[in-house]
């Protein structure tokens, strides 16, 4: 093979990594989407928030220690060495249900049959809270986080590929970072798991059937309410994964709720209500980025791959407003 | 767990899982008592009283706008009247809602369809079974043990309602894509998976043609015979009702007008006025 297909390739797959990587916040958008309705602005401050927590718990930093230190004049910063990352991952997940819990029972049930911008209003106010709450809490430092996930590049990826390359040419194999891949991996486990759970469940089937029709859903008893607290819950636990990976990969800073940012073009290429395709539009997102970066960039001088997602996704809007995946609209006149 | 197991629990028909209420057939099962109910300032329903016994297939008609749909939505929550009461199975009900009806045994249609639309037969009539189970999340996300068991139990139950509506050659397929009279025979599926101590049918038979509704008829006679669910439904083909009902209530105008057997409603002349249409100005 050619330098520059193997080039490509090298760019195609680093587009893919970085996709997956997008796929996981627009999957937590979707989650909460089908089932309520509700455009929920603050998933990125969740993985944030989520990120937060889980480095204060394993660095073992006492919660609200600023506030206290000044209300109190005591000193306290941390209580002790820290929890190893299992026990910290899920202790958490217990704050992350617990805040699903909070948001249902003060904000969305007192939004109950509301216009979808008013709740979507909400979730904004609802994202400045998180920010400022997990600031309070764990304190603004940009702060590392380390899992035990590997990461740098694969050596065996370097020498497998650099044999690909023709006889003599110059070619020193591909990069391919390690927490790219095992970012890939979990959350290829993570979307399986919630299909499965789903397709074979009866709570599983209690959310589908919410996501289908609320009225329907009501009468046969289930309880919206109930539904609610389990799909915030869900995406929680999906922001917790989105913020470990996020955080291992550029360090745990309040930058991180822009990545919410970036989902919003893999929604309008996936569609808002599909799950499928929220990963196939990050993957599309990542691909398309990288490659116009490599490819189109030197043309225009670079630096596009902050704003080609943004352009791509406003081209489907002219073309096909419902997403590669989303529910047709068709409308009655 | 052995299949031997679920048989001897089911045996070849659906049973009552539900607990006994200690209300004999022919006592009532629900009572309305002057229940209203206005949106503003429009009044859906006016003082209007009347009971349902245990056992029986209670007719509620009328012409359109008379409250009818209100009315059902009233007696499973989705609206809170102002004023009045419902009695059900002996407890007097405050405000309710609909899930919590649900949980108590009442399961209802609609008159447009709501199903799950994106989902199997088989999926739409398990969600009525949503009430009778009650192993928690933790179980069902290890998929083993109780939860599994409690499943196969249920899916049991859910056969036999798809043998008994003559749905089994549809079981897989997704619900949007049924012709409309088999989409109101699977809703009626998933209002029986709850084995529901009060079917509320909502116009079981709009739309379809006159073979559809023969079916429709013999499936809500058979369901009150074999099961001995009390039926309440609303209908507006007259010989449908007139044939099915062992008694019917008539509203017009968000007030009762009649009340009785077929034959006592067909000869009140307040009835036959509000139908037919009358001048008053003579």
């Amino acid at each position: 093979m050619s330098v520059e297909l193997l080039n490509f390739f090298e760019t195609f797959l680093n587009g893919l990594m970085a996709g997956v990587m997008y796929s996981l916040v627009a999957l937590g958008f979707v989650l909460i989407f089908k089932a309520s309705g509700i455009f929920n602005f603050a998933q990125g401050v969740m993985a944030l928030f989520a990120a937060l927590t889980l480095v204060g718990f394993m660095t073992g930093q006492v919660p609200f220690s600023h506030l206290i230190n000044a209300i109190f004049g005591t000193e306290l910063h941390n209580w002790g060495a820290g929890l190893p990352a299992f026990l910290a991952i899920l202790l958490t997940m217990v704050v992350m249900v617990a805040l699903a819990f909070l948001i249902e029972k003060l904000v969305l049930k007192h939004l109950v049959n509301q216009e979808p911008i008013i709740l979507f209003m909400a979730t904004i106010g609802l994202a400045y809270f998180l920010e400022g709450l997990g600031d309070l809490m764990w304190g603004s430092d940009v702060k590392t986080l380390d899992v035990g996930l590997p990461s740098g590049g694969s050596f065996w990826w370097e020498d497998v590929t650099k044999t690909w390359a023709a006889q003599g040419a110059e070619y020193y194999g591909m990069y391919i970072d390690l927490l790219d891949v095992s970012a890939a991996l979990i959350a290829v486990v993570l979307v399986i798991a919630l299909s499965l759970f789903s397709q074979y469940t009866a709570t599983g089937r209690a959310l589908r059937a919410v996501a289908d029709d609320h009225q329907a859903a009501l009468s046969v008893g289930i309880s919206l309410r109930r539904i609610w607290v389990i799909v915030w819950s869900i995406a929680g636990f999906v922001a917790l994964v989105a913020g470990i990976m996020w955080g291992s990969k550029s360090g745990v800073q309040f930058s991180l709720s822009l990545i919410a940012l970036k989902a919003l073009p893999v929604l309008i290429l996936g569609g808002f209500t599909s799950i499928p395709g929220a990963i196939v539009g990050g993957l599309i997102i990542g691909v398309g980025e990288k490659l116009a970066e490599a490819y189109i960039g030197p043309m225009v001088g670079g630096a596009i791959e902050n704003w080609f997602a943004y352009v791509l996704a406003l081209a489907f809007l002219l073309f096909r407003p419902q997403g590669l995946f989303g529910d047709r609209i068709i409308e009655r006149i | 767990m052995n299949m031997h197991d679920i048989t001897v629990k089911h045996g070849q028909e659906l049973r009552m899982t539900r607990p006994d209420d200690g209300i004999r057939r022919g006592d009532p099962l629900l009572v309305v008592d002057n229940i209203s109910l206005s949106f503003g300032g429009v009044k859906a329903i006016t003082d209007i009283s009347f009971d349902i016994l245990k056992g029986e297939i209670r007719a509620i008609i009328g012409p359109n706008g008379a409250g009818k749909t209100s009315m059902l939505n009233v007696i499973n929550g989705f609206y809170h009247p102002q004023e009045g009461t419902i009695t059900f199975r002996g407890e007097k009900r405050s405000k309710m809602r609909t899930h919590e009806a649900a949980n108590q045994g009442i399961a209802r249609t609609f008159q447009n369809i709501a199903l799950f639309k994106g989902m199997s037969v088989l999926d739409n009539i398990m969600t009525g079974r949503i009430t009778l189970m009650n192993r928690n999340m933790a179980w069902q996300a290890l998929w083993r043990g109780p939860a599994e068991r409690e499943e196969i139990e249920h899916r049991q139950a859910v056969e036999h309602i798809i043998d008994f509506l003559e749905i089994e050659h549809i079981r897989k397929t997704p619900v949007g894509r049924l012709p409309y009279g088999l989409q109101k025979r699977v809703e009626l599926g998933r209002a029986l998976a709850a084995e529901p101590a009060l079917l509320l049918l909502d116009e079981p038979m709009a739309g379809m043609n006159l073979e559809e509704k023969e079916d429709m008829s013999r499936y809500i006679l058979d369901v009150n015979q074999q099961f001995g669910t009390t039926i309440a439904l609303i209908e507006h083909d007259m010989g449908v009702v007139m044939d099915l009902s062992d008694r019917v209530v008539v509203l017009d105008y968000g007030r009762k007008i009649g009340d009785g057997t077929p034959d006592e409603v067909r000869g009140n002349q307040d009835v036959i006025d509000a139908y037919l249409g009358v001048s008053h100005d003579e």
